[in-house]
């Protein structure tokens, strides 16, 4: 085997980057996972109490309930951002005029800071004087009111994510399908494709890479949607929108229980490799019964 | 015309010639994917044995279980 000083000389400081910010709080947070701690409480120091706080979890129905929200909200969220990101992809891939300052503006909600996105969207959907009430009430008759309908709320909260990352997931694919070569198009107009089998046949497996790549950026950060939810609806109505992100904030510092947050936040990790990885395995890894070393 | 000699297409040729090991994995692994496979299963045992078998079999059993399924996915998975 070569000695590869040089590539690990130049890997050393991301792998020290990594270890600070990844790898050594990861191991810290699994650490007090094991443990009973209140640092705020009567007895502020960390008592070793094995798996209670996963047993607790396990039997926690606020907890599973944020689970099956949050992953209903990242199913719905990533599915439709996917979709949509695609269809602008699309549309910014072909000439029409203005076309500079559409891809430009349409990105403009990625560098809005959530707690914005969520304060702002806070104002627009007040009852009293935000505008989506009002123009519903107008238009449609509809009532808005998030404080009161748990599935009017949970949409939003849907909304609210589609409209501040679709722009991420536009950009990613449409970089992808700029690099795509031309000659595989034009063999299957050649051959008599239509557009739908070019799509399914020659665009979906050219892409496929990067859009399961931005799968999994998304699916990881809807999966820890705290700030836009909190300051959107804070939880409610109920815990119709308590996700779990949402769940670990007030579990860790209204309650200041950390240790049990330690062990929730662990298991999120656990759930969300989990999902990832059979994302990966159902979309790339390719079913031959061998094994490589 | 001979070809020039190419160390790399020598390289190339003896990465396919590495023997391939059936597994019972339905995926191509590396030991780091089946170590992987061994921690997911691992925990989720342990959790699923906290919530609905610990009142009658003691977590003990789990975690051999879960060590031999560990075990078992890592040599023949």
């Amino acid at each position: 085997m070569r000695p590869n000083t040089v590539g690990w000389l130049m890997l050393a400081p991301t792998i020290a980057i990594l270890g600070i910010f990844g790898i050594i709080p990861f191991i810290y947070v699994l650490y007090v996972s094991f443990h009973q701690w209140n640092p705020f409480g009567a007895s502020p120091d960390m008592i070793y109490n094995g798996a209670n706080n996963f047993r607790r979890l396990v039997f926690d129905t606020e907890f599973l309930t944020s689970i099956a929200f949050t992953m209903k909200f990242a199913f719905f969220a990533v599915l439709s951002e996917i979709a949509l990101g695609y269809l602008l992809a699309q549309l910014f891939m072909k000439e029409f005029p203005g076309r500079g300052f559409f891809r430009t503006i349409h990105t403009l909600p990625l560098i809005v800071a959530p707690i914005v996105v969520g304060s702002v969207w806070r104002l627009m959907t007040t009852p009293s004087i935000g505008i989506i009430p009002y123009l519903l009430k107008s238009w449609f008759g509809y009532d808005l009111n998030i404080g009161r309908d748990a599935t009017a709320a949970f949409a939003l909260t849907v909304i609210m994510d589609i409209w501040h990352w679709t722009p991420l997931v536009t950009l990613t694919l449409l970089a992808a399908l700029l690099a795509l070569p031309k000659e595989p198009f034009e063999q299957a107009q050649i051959d008599g494709a239509n557009r739908r089998q070019i799509f399914w046949h020659v665009t979906l497996p050219m892409i496929r890479p990067a859009i399961l790549a931005t799968v999994f950026i998304r699916l990881m950060d809807a999966l820890r949607t705290v700030d836009e939810v909190w300051m959107l609806t804070s939880g409610g109505p109920g815990a119709a929108t308590r996700f779990v992100g949402l769940h670990i904030w007030k579990i860790v510092f209204p309650k200041t229980d950390y240790g049990y947050g330690a062990a929730i936040s662990v298991i999120v990790l656990y759930l969300t490799l989990v999902m990832c990885w059979l994302l990966y395995v159902a979309l790339v890894a390719r079913r031959e019964r061998k094994r490589t070393f | 015309m001979q070809e020039p000699f190419d160390p790399a297409k020598v390289d190339a040729d003896l990465e396919v010639a590495r023997p391939v090991r059936t597994g019972f994995l339905p995926i191509t692994t590396n030991w780091f994917d089946r170590v992987f496979v061994g921690i997911y299963l691992f925990v989720a045992l342990e959790l699923f044995w906290m919530r609905f078998l610990e009142q009658s079999i003691p977590l003990m059993v789990c975690h051999v279980l879960a060590i031999a399924l560990g075990v078992l996915i890592v040599w023949r998975g």
